[in-house]
């Protein structure tokens, strides 16, 4: 995305090398080789969900890696005044924080966000990705998913590390449970009006909120739950990952740094969604650099993507249940072996 | 291919230094403020930001202190400096800063008038001036007004390039030179950063490793990995191109060769990593472990590996 300053011959150099019979790259990992990725889920408190992701961090080091931040927070939105969508919506921003771009100016900056959104944005809220569980009161209230990722450090492979961000999010992501309610003025004040002046210290029965079964009229909501539980997002399995290529023809490679990334101007973004029990789908697609490409290159090359995705998908997936594994079970075991 | 980790834990860290628990008697110890014969002694004492050092009263603040409740407090983490009645803190992590002599390794960012602004990993960037580079067609020719015009077939945004600190501006950037046949554009290799601090001040900078890797370790943390140039191409000799100085073009470099440069290159930063300093002895200790091991070039990079590595370093370590 944003490009480092390399020279001439650092490019030849990595592009030689790359050429070779036997590819090697400048830390000695193989083409398919993605360096270590960092994850941990439910690290913003206040979030309905989070993640935070690093991808090749150094050992023992404070810094290093791309780093990427990932909050949903779920806001309720009056379908009715026009402010939100019937069903729901998902909005997606990304931010990048200017220490990770310190030799970007301010534009381009904003640019580098704005393209990094429109991405991510395009993909995750479509409509065949939808949660099914926004709806709060069908017609009147809705929920506003708003995904905010935040780029912390850059050291190449954002746009992976930005999907994988989000997909940890959304998966780790409580929908507080709702319970429609309707306020209707209790039928002994009614009654009460006109024999107010005999009958002064009479009960007035129960309040004016009625939490029974009443979805069809409701008007407004409450929420049953004491804390922030909740239920996940419905098809929390289909949310898509990122896998880019970096093209070389005839070769490719994954998990680009920096210098390869400014070496190898031409990538490819495929996004695929593994719905489990049917074939995975190719959500999204997209093209950056200068060059053009043959159909037939770009077939052969999503036929590729396709089983890099499925390994990162299976990996993310094992890594976010023992996430999940390590915040409720394991927790709830320390907890109960402390007391 | 992949494979997923978790952050290292920090709560671990907490319960072990957290809350530090000491014995009364020790508790004085660890709290007691620096007399003036504690300077004496020549022990180099080390800060974290926020320590006491000292009582303002008697002692002047420098760099890396404040003053706060009459007391002079460390600002970084580091090492207490006394000149007299000056207390600064030399920070463990920071920018380099540069000396008059000394051999840094930068990167073109800018082509200016009749300069070249370089990164050279200080606060500032450094000036390159176009009379301190040695022009092609010999040391004593005339700098041209063409000369001027076109400086970017000599440097552009960014090549790299090594380079002698000559001398400070008044803002305090340096301005550097290139007026030796060592010193010029860099190609054949790959650049590792490592933190300014672990480079330590050597006889000489250009170290060659009998695996065929050159390296120039740039006072300023830049490193250089490149490959080796026998010694009869070598400057002042017969087979010296000195047409290829602002060469952009790579050698032919084999299959063997550009491993070692990958392998060194990731053994510095292991030993980076480690906060090993390093030296051409040490260096050439963890290259021969680590071909004595024969692990691939990409497990170096694994923890448990870079841990022996470094617990292998014995005699380079001390010197």
């Amino acid at each position: 995305m944003a490009v480092a300053l390399v020279s001439k011959s650092e490019r030849d150099y990595i592009k030689t090398s790359l050429q070779t019979a036997s590819p090697l790259r400048a830390d000695g990992r193989s083409l398919l080789d993605f360096r270590t990725v960092l994850l941990e889920t439910g690290v913003a408190p206040l979030a309905n969900g989070s993640a935070r992701l690093n991808i090749g961090k150094v050992a023992r080091e404070g810094g290093g890696g791309t780093d990427v931040l990932a909050a949903v927070k779920l806001e309720v939105e009056d379908v009715e005044s026009g402010d939100g969508v019937d069903g729901g919506r998902v909005a997606c921003s990304v931010t990048c924080s200017p220490s990770a771009y310190s030799h970007l100016s301010s534009n381009a900056l904003d640019e580098l966000q704005h393209d990094l959104t429109v991405i991510l944005q395009q993909t995750i809220a479509h409509r065949s990705l939808h949660p099914s569980n926004l709806t709060i009161i069908p017609g009147r209230k809705a929920w506003l998913l708003n995904i905010d990722a935040v780029v912390l450090a850059d050291s190449g492979n954002v746009v992976d590390a930005l999907f994988m961000a989000a997909r940890a999010a959304l998966w780790d992501t409580k929908v507080p449970r709702t319970r429609p309610v309707e306020y209707r003025a209790p039928e002994s004040s009614r009654a009460t009006e006109k024999e107010t002046q005999d009958s002064m210290d009479v009960d007035q029965g129960t309040s004016g909120f009625d939490t029974r079964d009443m979805a069809r009229d409701a008007a407004d909501f409450e929420l049953p739950d004491y804390w922030d539980e909740g239920e996940v997002l419905h098809g929390r399995e289909r949310w898509p990952i990122c896998v880019t290529l970096n093209l070389l023809p005839p070769i490719h490679l994954l998990d680009a740094t920096l210098t390869e990334e400014a070496s190898i101007p031409l990538r490819l973004h495929l996004m695929f969604s593994f719905p489990p029990s049917t074939p995975p789908i190719l959500q999204a697609i997209r093209l950056s650099g200068p060059g053009e490409l043959d159909l037939a290159y770009v077939k052969s090359c999503i036929t590729d993507g396709e089983k890099y995705a499925r390994e990162l998908f299976s990996a993310l997936e094992s890594k976010l249940r023992e996430e999940d594994l390590r915040r409720n079970t394991k927790a709830r075991d320390r907890f109960s072996s402390l007391r | 291919m992949i494979s997923f980790a978790s952050f290292p834990s920090t709560s671990e860290a907490y319960g072990r230094y957290g809350n530090t628990r000491h014995h009364p008697d020790v508790e004085d110890d660890v709290h007691m403020d620096l007399d003036e014969d504690d300077f004496e002694e020549n022990v180099q004492r080390l800060t974290v930001p926020g320590e006491s050092i000292t009582s303002s009263h008697a002692f002047m603040r420098g760099h890396g202190t404040y003053v706060d409740n009459d007391e002079v407090i460390a600002s970084v983490a580091g090492t207490v400096e006394r000149v007299n009645k000056l207390i600064t803190v030399r920070a463990v992590r920071s920018r380099y800063n540069p000396e008059v002599g000394d051999l840094v390794v930068g990167r073109i960012t800018e082509v200016q008038p009749r300069r070249w602004k370089v990164d050279a990993n200080s606060r500032q960037d450094a000036v390159l001036m176009l009379s301190s580079v040695n022009l092609p067609g010999g040391v004593q020719r005339r700098k041209l007004e063409s000369d001027e015009l076109q400086m970017r077939t000599f440097f552009e945004e960014g090549d790299l390039l090594v380079a002698e600190v000559q001398a400070f501006f008044s803002d305090g950037a340096m301005s550097l030179h290139t007026r030796s046949l060592r010193y010029g554009k860099l190609r054949n290799g790959q650049l590792v950063t490592v933190p300014p601090i672990l480079i330590r001040r050597l006889k000489s900078h250009f170290v060659s490793l009998p695996c065929g890797v050159d390296l120039i370790l740039g006072l300023n943390g830049y490193i250089w990995v490149s490959k080796h140039v026998k010694q009869s191409e070598q400057e002042g000799e017969e087979g010296f191109d000195a047409e290829a100085v602002y060469s952009n073009k790579n050698d032919d470099i084999d299959e063997a060769t550009r491993a070692a440069i990958s392998r060194v290159s990731n053994i510095i930063k292991i030993l980076a990593a480690h906060f090993v300093p390093l030296t051409d002895s040490v260096l050439l200790e963890a290259y021969e472990w680590a071909v004595e091991q024969e692990s691939s070039v990409k497990d170096l990079l694994l923890d448990d590996v870079g841990e022996n590595l470094v617990a292998s370093l014995g005699s380079g370590l001390r010197q």
